[in-house]
């Protein structure tokens, strides 16, 4: 029989494979992808439920080290000021996620030139203005055109709604004459593509019932297998074999009942986001590559970037119904985004006002915080704070640092006995100093809305959302992992298209941006074609 | 809801008592605003369905507020008074921090999410999905000043 090879090899299910795999199937090439988790059933979700603010505490937590999903892998997050957030998934992190879909800026890839820090991107902002509308297309993304803080874009359905407490905060913006706009979203507001309109159900961090929410489990993956892309779930990658030539030859991987196999491709594309694909990269040594595969630059792992959060939380003195409505999109200011030199920090930040706190958990923090006391005045205290809470994220650039890792943990594995990742992570002068002059400034806004009650939580552990820079792009193989479209500077039929080739990250959150790229270095393998190995 | 009979027995008599007494010293009933005290829901129900984890901490609390009780009173905290109940559980809350965490917390989970409360809030109880909610869509003329402003990105 002959041999199965695959002539493109994509692991992991994700924002970016699912916009590559898309994008290559029009080669009629034969894609595999081999996703370590299961389809989702939104059937399941929390919002089927009244008790949906608890039920989603477990089962569906953003840490895997919490959901300890048999699909899960352990993080060791020890050394670590920050936990990574994460789903494994047909869907990858978008089950989970925001769907707050802002791009990366023109000055966000041009960060050394600028403003003397980091390095720049091997390619610009306008290199990826087509891909972001094409994604904005596939996923169906909501927003206003206009925005004088980014390149004029037109997101193809208008924007989800801003609600009383939009309303209500932009006003206080525009008495402090800040900047905001409605926040692109990738949750759309009409009927789109045989999908059903968002109905503000809530809680979007808990998987979308609806299926309003772009996660690429409905947005891309049904239309990528009527295009010939074979999905196999429950395949979990543990290494991938080069050969004498430095060249990928395949994968080993574990299926369901834990047992290998061996998938052979012409070409390996890795999408595993910015803790799994290092992992995976680091697992796979081999007599050429004794220190990671693709790692000559000893950069695999390296650099690794989340943005720094902090949060303001303001209460108002209107009933504003906040909890309703998309839960972590509403509006943002982007008037602290570039550097200004006056400040003692260089980059900047945005400020990303989303939904308030749903009913009972205003309840639990009120009690905590003694807002809403035990006894006879709790009923009255209880009115006082619910619907009105609103919540900001001070969304920090981080700046790439060597200090900054991920490992393999020599002691804790999967299930499969696969090394766990190990994280290493700590806040920068620079991002701390950034962070407290977002909480003054998410501050300032919250009483110009005319807030009685402020609170700010500054350098939040549980914010690891956004995974990017452990394999960073660059066009000298010393100084980077991947070339300017993706391929490995040492093995030349091996790509990266997730967060991890981010060579610095702005201040917003990264997504759009990774599935942008991930259709550039697609379309770039496409043009490339005849000469992809050179 | 899980069953009573499950759910009730999860708890010795004492604890039971004890229970109910916090519980709507927490959340009492409120006959002017038609709000229920907390010790009218079936809290260990919930707490045996939702919160599993927590019955042992939950029991181990209620022994903490006997054990206090018995110490400065030499009764249990349901032989107490109500006078003497409320200095004492006003005590604990003042000086321990960690005092009842875990029954406050599930309480407030297990309270706002229940049908009865929901409707005496005027809130219909029901999951999000299918109906799902009307959100205003804003006005967006606000938008005025940030439009006139120049474009602010660095290019
Ligand atoms: C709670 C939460 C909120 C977020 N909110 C936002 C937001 O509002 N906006 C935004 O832009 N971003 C947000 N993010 C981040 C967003 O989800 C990620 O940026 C995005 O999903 C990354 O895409 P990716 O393709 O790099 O990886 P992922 O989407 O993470 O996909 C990686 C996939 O690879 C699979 N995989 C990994 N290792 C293996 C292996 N060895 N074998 C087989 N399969 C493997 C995983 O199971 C997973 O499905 C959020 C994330 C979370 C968790």
């Amino acid at each position: 029989m002959a041999e199965d090879i695959a002539d493109i090899l994509i692991i992991g299910a994700g924002a970016s494979s699912a916009a590559a795999a898309w994008s290559l199937a029009d080669t009629r090439m034969r894609i595999i992808c081999l996703e370590q988790g299961d389809w989702m059933n939104p059937s399941e979700y929390p919002s089927n439920s009244k008790q949906w603010e608890v039920l989603r505490q477990v089962d569906y937590n953003q840490s895997p080290n919490i959901r300890k999903r048999e699909t899960d892998y352990p993080i060791n997050e020890e050394d670590s000021a920050v936990s990574i957030a994460n789903f494994n998934g047909v869907g990858g992190g978008t089950i989970l996620y925001s769907a707050h879909f802002p791009r990366l800026k023109p000055s966000d890839f041009r960060v050394k030139s600028m403003d003397g820090v980091a390095d720049d991107w091997p390619i610009d902002y306008k290199t990826l203005d087509p891909y972001f509308a094409q994604n904005d297309r596939n996923m169906g993304v909501s927003g206003l055109a206009g925005d004088p803080a980014i390149p004029w874009h037109e997101p193809p359905l208008p924007p989800i709604p801003i609600g009383r407490m939009g309303e209500a905060m932009g006003r206080g913006l525009n008495k402090l004459g800040w900047h905001w706009w409605p926040s692109d979203a990738a949750i759309i507001s009409e009927d789109y593509e045989g999908r059903g309109k968002c109905l503000n159900l809530g809680p979007c961090n808990s998987g979308c019932a609806q299926g309003a929410k772009s996660s690429v489990d409905v947005a891309y993956w049904p239309v990528n297998q009527r295009l010939g892309v074979e999905l196999r779930t429950r395949c979990r990658v543990s290494q991938i074999l080069v050969d004498d030539n430095d060249m990928a030859t395949g994968v080993l991987y574990f299926d369901e009942n834990g047992v290998e196999h061996l998938q052979r491709a012409e070409i390996v594309i890795m999408a595993c986001n910015g803790v799994g694909t290092p992992r995976l990269l680091l697992n796979s040594p081999s007599a050429g590559f004794p220190d990671g595969l693709a790692n000559r630059s000893g950069l695999v792992g390296k650099n690794l970037m989340f943005h720094p959060i902090g949060f303001v939380e303001g209460y108002l003195d209107q009933p504003l119904d906040s909890h309703l409505g998309p839960q972590g999109t509403c509006i943002l200011s982007q008037e602290f985004y570039e550097t200004d030199p006056a400040r003692d920090f260089v980059r900047g930040y945005s400020l990303q006002i989303v939904r308030g706190q749903p009913p009972a958990s205003i309840a639990v923090s009120g009690t905590q915080r003694g807002d809403i006391p035990w006894g006879a005045r709790h009923h009255e205290a209880y009115q006082k704070y619910v619907g009105r809470s609103v919540m900001m994220a001070v969304m920090c650039e981080d700046l790439p640092e060597l200090c900054n890792t991920v490992t393999l943990d020599p002691e804790l594995t999967d299930s499969n006995g696969i090394p766990a990742p190990k994280i290493t992570y700590r806040f920068s002068e620079n991002s701390k100093r950034m962070l407290q002059h977002g909480l003054q400034k998410g501050t300032e806004a919250m009483e110009a809305a005319g807030a009685f009650k402020v609170y700010t939580m500054n350098q939040v552990r549980d914010t690891g959302w956004h995974l990017m820079g452990t394999a960073r792009m660059g066009t000298d193989p010393e100084n980077s992992v991947v070339n300017e479209w993706g391929r490995s500077h040492d093995v030349k039929n091996l790509f990266i298209i997730d967060g991890s080739i981010f060579v610095t990250c702005g201040a917003v959150n990264p997504t759009t941006t990774i599935q942008a790229l991930a259709l550039y270095v697609a379309d770039s393998i496409k043009k490339n074609l005849a000469n992809l190995f050179d | 809801m899980a069953d009573l009979i499950a759910s009730d027995a999860l708890l010795t008599e004492e604890q039971n008592q004890t229970l109910r007494l916090l519980l709507n010293m927490i959340i009492p009933p409120d006959a002017e605003r038609g709000m229920p005290g907390a010790a009218e829901l079936d809290f260990m129900g919930y707490v045996f369905e939702f919160a599993n984890d927590r019955i042992e901490h939950i029991k181990r609390e209620l022994d903490s507020l006997n054990k206090s009780s018995r110490r400065q009173y030499t009764v249990t905290f349901p032989q107490l008074d109500d006078n003497d109940r409320e200095a004492l559980v006003k005590r604990l809350y003042s000086t321990r921090r960690q005092f009842a965490r875990n029954i406050e917390v599930q309480i407030m989970f297990c309270y706002y999410q229940d049908d009865k409360v929901l409707k005496a809030l005027g809130k219909e109880a029901r999951p999000p999905f299918p109906k799902g909610n009307e959100v205003l869509r804003g006005d967006l003329s606000l938008l005025d000043p940030v439009r006139q402003r120049p474009k602010l990105y660095r290019e």
